[in-house]
C-alpha cells in the first residue's frame, strides 16, 4: 500500500500519457507528428534494450545500432525481394539479429571483460557497412533499400502508428517483467559485484548470454518495425549520428532506470527536430549534451525527477506538520 | 613477387604509423585503466595544429610540431584534471568515462569541422624523392617516418625505464595500492600520463597527416584501427601494441593487394575475433 501511495502521481502520469498517445491520431495529429511518434516508439525500444545491456547488466555494448540494422535489413530484404508478409519477416529479423549477435558478441563476451566488449561491439557494428556495400545486389549497397512494403497492403501512417505503439507497449511490458524478475536481479547483481553474485549461485555465462540474446532480439524487432513503417533503410543508419542519438537517449534519461530511456528518447526524438535549426552544429550539441549530463547529472532526467519529488515531499510534510 | 614485397614494405610503413597512433591509447589504459574513446580526435587535432601553424601562420615544421605537442600535452592534462578525475571517483566510472570521451570526441570533431571546414588538408612531405632497394621502391619521406617512429618508441622506452616519472607511471600501472604505499601521487601521475599520451597521439596524427590526409572525420577511422591494434596486442601493453600494429599493417597491405581495400576490415575483425577466443588478453596482455 505504501508503495502504491508513493508511486501514485507517476502512475497517473503514465496512464494519462498512454491515453493521450492512443487518442492523439483520432483528434487530428498531423502526418508529421505521427511520423515523429513512430520514431519515438521504435527508438525508445532500441534505447531501452541498450539500457538493459548497459545500465542493468553493466555490459558496455556500443553495437546496438548494428543489432537494429541487422533486424531491419533482414526483414526488409525478405519482405521486398521474396514478397513475404512483414508479420513473418519481422520475427525472422529479430531472430537473425539475436543469433548473429549472440554468436559474434555474446559468446566471445563470456571470456572478455569491460572494455574488450566495448571494442568488440563497436568493431562489429563498424564492419557492417562494408559488408553491406559488398552485397550490393541484395542489400542495395550505399543506396540502401527503398519501397519496403508496409505492415498491411495500402498501409497509412495511422496504421503504422498504432502497430508501432502496440509493439512499444508490449516490449516495455516484457522488459519491465524481466527487470523485476530473478533474471533482472541477476543482471544487476553481476553488474554490482560479480564475485558475490557468482558466489551466491548466479550463473555468469547463462545470464550474459540471456541478456545479449534478449536485447539483440528486441532491438532486431525494432529494426523490422522501423523499416516497415518508414519504408526504407540505408547504411546511414549505421553512421555516427544514430549511434550518438541512442547513447544520448539512454544517458539523458537516466542509465540503469526503467523509465529513463523512454523519457530520454522522447526528449531526443522531439528535440532533435528543434536541433535541426542548429544545422551542422547539431552533432556538436549532442556531444556536449552527453558530456554535460555525465559530468553534472549522472542520473539524467530520472535523477532530476527524484530530486524534485523529494523536495516536494519535504515541503508537503512541513506543511502537514505545521497544520497539526 | 615484386608486388608482394612492395606491399609488405608499405605495410611495414603504415604499421609503424599505426603503432605510433596506438601507443597513446595503450599508455592511458595501461596506467589509469581509462579507455580513451576520444582518441581519434586527439590525433586529428595534433595534425590540424601543425597544419594551421605551417600553412596559416607560416611557422617552420619543427617549431610547429613542438608547439602542437605542447598544446596537446596541456589539453590532455586539463581533460584529465577537470573531467576524467571527477568521474573516476564515482561508481560506474568505466561506462561513464567511455561515454564521456565519446561525447567529447564528437564535440571536438564538429568544432574542428566548424573551424576548418570539411575540406581535406595535408601536411607537406618532409623530403621529396624516393629510393629503390632491389625491387622495392620507397619514398624518402616514408623512410623518415619509420625512422621517427622507431626513435620515438626508443625514447619513450628510455623515459619509462629510467626517469622517475616514467618509473612511477609503470608502478601505477602494476598496482595502484602499491604505488600509493611508496608515496606516489596517483592523481598527478594520471594527469601526466594523459598529457604524455595526448602528446604522443597528437604526434602520430602529424605523421599520419603527412602520409595520408586530414579531415575532421578521419580520426574516427584511425581510432577504430587503433582499438583493434591495442586489443590485439593486449590492452595496456606498449610492446604488444607495436607488434600488433606491424602485423595488422602488413596484413592490411597484403589484403588490399590481393582482395581489395574493402576486405581489410572484415579480415581484421575475423583475426581479432579468433585471437580473442584463443587468447583474450591479446598477444602480450597485461605487461607494460
Amino acid at each position: 500500500m505504501n508503495l502504491l501511495k508513493r508511486l501514485t502521481w507517476k502512475n497517473w502520469l503514465v496512464v494519462w500519457a498512454t491515453l493521450l498517445i492512443v487518442v492523439y491520431p483520432l483528434i487530428g495529429a498531423s502526418s508529421y507528428m505521427k511520423h515523429l511518434f513512430i520514431l519515438f516508439f521504435v527508438w525508445s525500444v532500441v534505447a531501452s534494450n541498450w539500457n538493459l545491456l548497459m545500465g542493468y547488466a553493466g555490459i558496455t555494448s556500443l553495437g546496438n545500432i548494428g543489432f537494429m540494422a541487422i533486424g531491419g535489413y533482414t526483414s526488409g530484404i525478405l519482405a521486398k525481394t521474396f514478397g513475404l508478409s512483414p508479420w513473418l519477416t519481422i520475427p525472422i529479423g529479430g531472430v537473425a539479429s539475436g543469433l548473429l549477435v549472440t554468436l559474434f558478441l555474446g559468446l566471445p563476451a563470456l571470456r572478455l571483460s569491460g572494455i574488450y566488449i566495448a571494442l568488440l561491439s563497436l568493431i562489429f557494428a563498424d564492419s557492417l557497412p562494408s559488408i553491406l556495400t559488398q552485397t550490393r545486389e541484395i542489400t542495395g549497397g550505399a543506396m540502401g533499400l527503398h519501397e519496403i512494403p508496409g505492415f498491411i497492403p495500402g498501409m497509412e501512417k495511422i496504421h503504422a502508428y498504432y502497430i508501432c505503439f502496440a509493439f512499444f507497449v508490449l516490449v516495455h511490458f516484457l522488459i519491465h517483467r524481466t527487470i523485476i524478475s530473478n533474471t533482472g536481479l541477476a543482471f544487476v547483481a553481476l553488474r554490482d559485484s560479480e564475485n558475490l553474485a557468482t558466489t551466491v549461485g548466479v550463473n555468469r555465462f547463462k545470464e550474459r548470454i540471456k541478456v545479449f540474446a534478449l536485447s539483440s532480439f528486441f532491438t532486431g524487432l525494432a529494426g523490422g518495425f522501423y523499416v516497415h513503417s518508414l519504408g526504407d533503410i540505408s547504411p546511414t543508419t549505421l553512421s555516427i549520428e544514430p549511434f550518438l542519438l541512442g547513447i544520448t537517449m539512454m544517458e539523458l534519461g537516466g542509465i540503469g532506470t526503467f523509465a529513463g530511456p523512454i523519457l530520454g528518447s522522447a526528449v531526443i526524438v522531439f528535440g532533435n527536430e528543434f536541433l535541426r535549426l542548429a544545422g551542422t552544429l547539431r552533432l556538436a550539441l549532442l556531444g556536449a549534451l552527453i558530456c554535460a549530463t555525465i559530468l553534472f547529472f549522472p542520473g539524467g532526467i530520472m535523477q532530476l525527477i527524484d530530486q524534485a519529488e523529494k523536495l516536494m515531499r519535504t515541503l508537503i510534510r512541513k506543511r502537514i506538520s505545521r497544520e497539526n | 613477387m615484386d608486388s608482394l614485397l612492395n606491399a609488405i614494405a608499405s605495410g611495414l610503413i603504415s604499421g609503424s604509423l599505426y603503432a605510433a597512433m596506438a601507443l597513446g591509447l595503450t599508455i592511458i589504459y595501461g596506467v589509469s585503466r581509462v579507455f580513451n574513446f576520444g582518441h581519434g580526435i586527439v590525433a586529428v587535432m595534433g595534425g590540424y595544429f601543425v597544419w594551421s601553424l605551417m600553412q596559416q601562420a607560416g611557422v617552420g615544421l619543427l617549431p610547429s610540431i613542438l608547439v602542437s605537442l605542447l598544446v596537446m600535452y596541456l589539453i590532455g592534462f586539463l581533460v584529465f584534471r577537470y573531467s576524467i578525475n571527477p568521474l573516476l571517483k564515482k561508481p560506474g566510472w568505466e561506462i561513464s568515462t567511455v561515454l564521456f570521451m565519446l561525447g567529447a570526441g564528437i564535440l571536438l570533431e564538429n568544432v574542428l569541422l566548424q573551424v576548418y571546414g570539411p575540406r581535406v588538408k595535408s601536411i607537406p612531405l618532409f623530403v621529396q624523392g624516393s629510393v629503390k632497394m632491389g625491387p622495392v621502391q620507397i619514398n624518402w619521406h616514408e623512410l623518415i617516418l619509420m625512422g621517427v617512429v622507431v626513435i620515438g618508441i626508443l625514447a619513450l622506452n628510455l623515459f619509462f625505464k629510467s626517469t622517475r616519472t616514467g618509473q612511477a607511471m609503470r608502478s601505477v600501472s602494476q598496482s595502484i595500492p602499491g604505488a600509493k604505499v611508496v608515496g606516489i601521487d596517483i592523481e598527478r601521475i594520471f594527469g601526466l600520463t594523459f598529457g604524455l599520451a595526448f602528446a604522443v597521439t597528437g604526434f602520430s596524427g602529424i605523421l599520419l597527416g603527412t602520409k595520408y590526409y586530414l579531415n575532421p572525420h578521419i580520426g574516427w577511422e584511425w581510432m577504430v584501427k587503433g582499438f583493434v591494434i591495442v586489443a590485439f596486442g593486449g590492452l595496456g601493453s606498449t610492446l604488444g601494441a607495436i607488434y600488433a600494429a606491424v602485423i595488422l599493417g602488413v596484413v592490411e597491405a597484403i589484403a588490399t593487394l590481393y582482395l581489395g581495400a574493402i576486405w581489410v576490415w572484415p579480415i581484421w575483425f575475423t583475426m581479432f575475433l579468433i585471437l580473442l577466443l584463443l587468447r583474450p588478453q591479446g598477444i602480450l596482455g597485461g605487461r607494460m
